[in-house]
């Protein structure tokens, strides 16, 4: 079984484009069942986020995989294939892990190191499983590159700081205020850079938002697009600030709207309570003098600017060190993905030696027909058990063999002396689970039942899950 | 005896400047363990003394001066688990180290004059030594006010703005912790005018020097009363006319300023009335 890895992200493709492949606008289960349907993977799990587009699969022809995905986008989304032809990227193998592992990290972000892009490859990852379309490999990736995120944003400071200016201004009111809980904003002037300000302020659980602007039309257009917001006419604008402790001017005027004559009388009324004045406007609406003015916080949007190139070059610094991290994870998961390479050959072997047990206790039961079933049942189990002890030491030395030869040559050694026909699956002995192994998958259920490649005699294959698969299988199998 | 808790203090002190440079969750939690071992061992060393002596020793300045570092490592603690900030304690520490240095140096408890017998005389004291410990605290928490203050209005958010709770909890805290203060410096004040009128009349006939002594303009307690002077305006200035904030804050820290004279100097070279 082979990763492979399509997408389209904010790297590739213009904002516009993105939204024609968004994943997301028909629900991520549609587009893995319609996935399944198309039969190219073994496993699936669909990330779809404003900034990206991808789909992770795991499937037996690396080769083509690529190809059939890209026109699974096409024809899901209804694009034509030269419109994305130019977008799309693809990985197969351990970069897969690798984008996957950046991804999670919030290295590949736009804003590098934002928190919400873990949130999303955790939903994409539920979703397939869910949809009953992630597997074995899959689940492990997708738990891996949990970890990794995880471990980037605990031993790196790679999230740390505000980087847009809406949340420099909240991080610099919290420092200011403590919390956004009842505090009052006012917001002068009716455009929409004070418009999605005021909306950041409010998403942070400011109490009362007052537009106030000298058209009252334009204030309460801004008041009711942001929701639970007032407007006020431009004559209250004093009353409004009297009330306020946040002030966000962004009026076009082009010249200053509050002198620092004004807002000094303003914080004499307001006995010195602490405002804080983000004017956005340019040219600006405040007097920069009104800084100087005691308990009065003045930033323009040069200000905020500043601490968001700052807050980035350092986050910059930090990603070195997160890159060093994902490299960690993806040895881990190289050593996982090898020791894998052995799965066949355990069950085989296991299957064999079950094949003899059976086969022996066929040949011996006119024997031990004269014994009482109690009797008959502690032979089987005694047997069963002699069976297991055998292949336990086995099963474990190919489980710890690190590199892939190793594995090659055990494997090969194991196929010829117990000749293991095909090296990769056996006849099974129960004929009812008896699934073409290495067919694809025709739709959504088999998908999940392959979560154990080859089929195997339900206690082999549970031994053989139980040993050498280090998950938690997040799904019982369906019953067939 | 109280070289085992100025070592701990000096331990506590190294942790929280670590923890305060390097945002060690580690090292915060280790300093606030070795402040807690100190204000144990420092309880453990002031019961002792209690026991030699027959009272608390606070009557002489330098036991006092163990008694008020100890106050404030409790006081301190106390906030400390009340609003789970650490960043305080590098501020708070080296004061304990420097003051417990005195005693630490200076063993043994003063012998207690028998003039100073009485539940008055104890309820004057530590209500002034509590007082002491609540300033401090609204000194340093006034100092890291005006620390961050100055980096939000120069608009360079550097080193104390990732590691200070915001203004307006700063704020809070040193109204808090004066007003607290400032009660106690008044009940202090008060009761030990009430001694000193019973003391003068029994002691001061019998020609005390010190009891004489006790009037307005002794120094210690002319500098008392400038202390409740100072905080009385700051608590009327924040409420009245919107002192809060800055100017609050170096009021505190003026206000300490002149209780660490009284506490130290004062006591030491300058008092005619409480040389005890």
């Amino acid at each position: 079984m082979h990763l492979v890895l399509v997408g389209i992200s904010h790297r590739t493709a213009p904002v516009d484009l993105r939204e024609r492949v968004d994943f997301a606008t028909r629900g991520l289960p549609a587009a893995l069942q319609a996935l399944g349907t198309r039969a190219i993977a073994r496993e699936a799990v669909v990330l779809s986020t404003c900034n990206r587009a991808e789909i992770y699969i795991a499937c037996e022809d690396a080769a083509a995989a690529p190809d059939s995905l890209v026109g699974f986008i096409t024809d899901f989304h209804g694009v034509s294939r030269s419109d994305i032809a130019e977008h799309v990227y693809d990985a197969a193998g351990l970069e897969v892990a690798r984008h996957l592992f950046r991804v999670s990290a919030g290295l590949d972000s736009l804003v590098v190191g934002e928190p919400q892009i873990l949130g999303q490859v955790k939903e994409a990852h539920t979703a397939a499983v869910d949809a009953r379309t992630a597997g074995p490999i899959l689940n492990r990736l997708f738990h891996a590159s949990f970890g990794v995120g995880k471990r980037v944003r605990t031993e790196t400071r790679i999230g740390s700081g505000a980087v847009s200016i809406g949340y420099a201004a909240v991080a610099l009111a919290r420092k200011i205020f403590g919390g956004m809980q009842g505090r009052s904003v006012v917001v002068v002037g009716a455009g929409e850079m004070g418009k999605l300000t005021a909306l950041h302020m409010k998403s942070q659980g400011v109490q009362r938002v007052t537009i106030v602007s000298r058209t009252m039309s334009h204030a309460a257009r801004t008041a009711e697009a942001i929701g639970g917001a007032s407007a006020a006419p431009w004559d209250e604008l004093d009353a409004a600030l009297h009330a306020s402790d946040i002030v966000i001017t962004a009026t076009g005027a082009s010249a200053p709207i509050l002198t620092k004559a004004h807002i000094e009388s303003i914080m004499r009324r307001r006995r010195n309570r602490p405002l804080f004045v983000i004017d956005i406007a340019v040219p600006r609406d405040v007097e920069p003098a009104a800084g100087e003015i005691e308990q009065v916080f003045l930033y323009n949007i040069d200000d905020l600017q500043a601490a968001v190139r700052e807050n980035l070059a350092r986050r910059g610094g930090e990603v070195a060190r997160a890159e060093a991290i994902v490299a960690e994870e993806i040895d881990k998961f190289e050593a996982w993905l090898r020791s894998r390479g052995a799965v066949p050959t355990i069950v085989a072997l296991r299957q064999r030696f079950e094949a003899i047990r059976r086969a022996e206790l066929e040949r011996l039961d006119f024997k031990l027909s004269s014994l009482s079933a109690d009797a008959r049942a502690r032979v089987d189990e005694v047997t069963r058990l002699l069976v297991e002890k055998l292949l336990l030491t086995p099963t474990e030395q190919l489980k710890a063999a690190g590199d892939s030869e190793a594995i090659a040559a055990y494997t090969d050694a194991l196929n010829r002396l117990f000749a293991l026909t095909g090296g990769n699956t056996v006849e099974s002995a129960d004929p009812a689970n008896d699934v073409e192994p290495s067919a694809p998958v025709a739709n959504v259920e088999p998908l999940a039942a392959s979560n154990v490649e080859p089929p195997a005699a339900s206690n082999v294959e549970a031994l053989a899950a139980s040993n050498v698969e280090p998950f938690t299988r997040t799904r019982p199998r369906s019953p067939r | 005896m109280n070289a085992v808790p100025l070592a701990l203090y000096s331990a506590a002190l190294v942790a929280y400047v670590w923890h305060f440079a390097r945002r060690s969750v580690a090292a915060g939690r280790a300093a606030t363990t070795l402040l807690v071992f100190a204000a144990l061992a420092h309880t453990f060393v002031v019961g002792m003394q209690t026991m030699e002596a027959g009272h608390v020793p606070m009557t002489g300045p330098t036991s006092a001066i163990s008694t008020f570092v100890w106050l404030l490592c409790l006081a301190y603690l106390y906030t400390e688990m009340m609003t789970d900030e650490r960043a305080m304690g590098v501020f708070i520490t080296p004061l304990l180290v420097a003051l417990q240095t005195i005693p630490a140096f200076r063993p043994g408890v003063e012998d207690r004059a028998a003039v100073l017998q009485g539940p008055l005389f104890g309820v004057h004291v530590s209500s002034l030594l509590f007082a002491y410990a609540s300033f401090a605290l609204a000194c340093v928490i006034g100092i890291t006010y005006v620390l961050l203050f100055k980096e939000i209005k120069a608009k360079h958010l550097g080193f104390f703005y990732a590691r200070l709770p915001s203004l307006q909890v700063l704020d809070r805290m040193n109204h808090a912790t004066v007003g607290i203060g400032w009660i106690f410096l008044t009940i202090g004040i008060a009761v030990g005018a009430m001694w000193a009128a019973q003391a003068q009349g029994t002691y001061g006939a019998a020609g005390d020097p010190r009891v004489q002594a006790m009037h307005l303009l002794d120094p210690k307690i002319f500098v008392a009363l400038v202390c409740w002077f100072v905080y009385s305006f700051e608590l009327f200035a924040a409420r009245r006319i919107g002192w809060g904030g800055r100017r609050a804050a170096y009021l505190s820290a003026l206000g300490f300023a002149i209780v660490l004279l009284n506490l130290v100097p004062v006591s030491y070279f300058l008092t005619t009335s409480h040389n005890f």
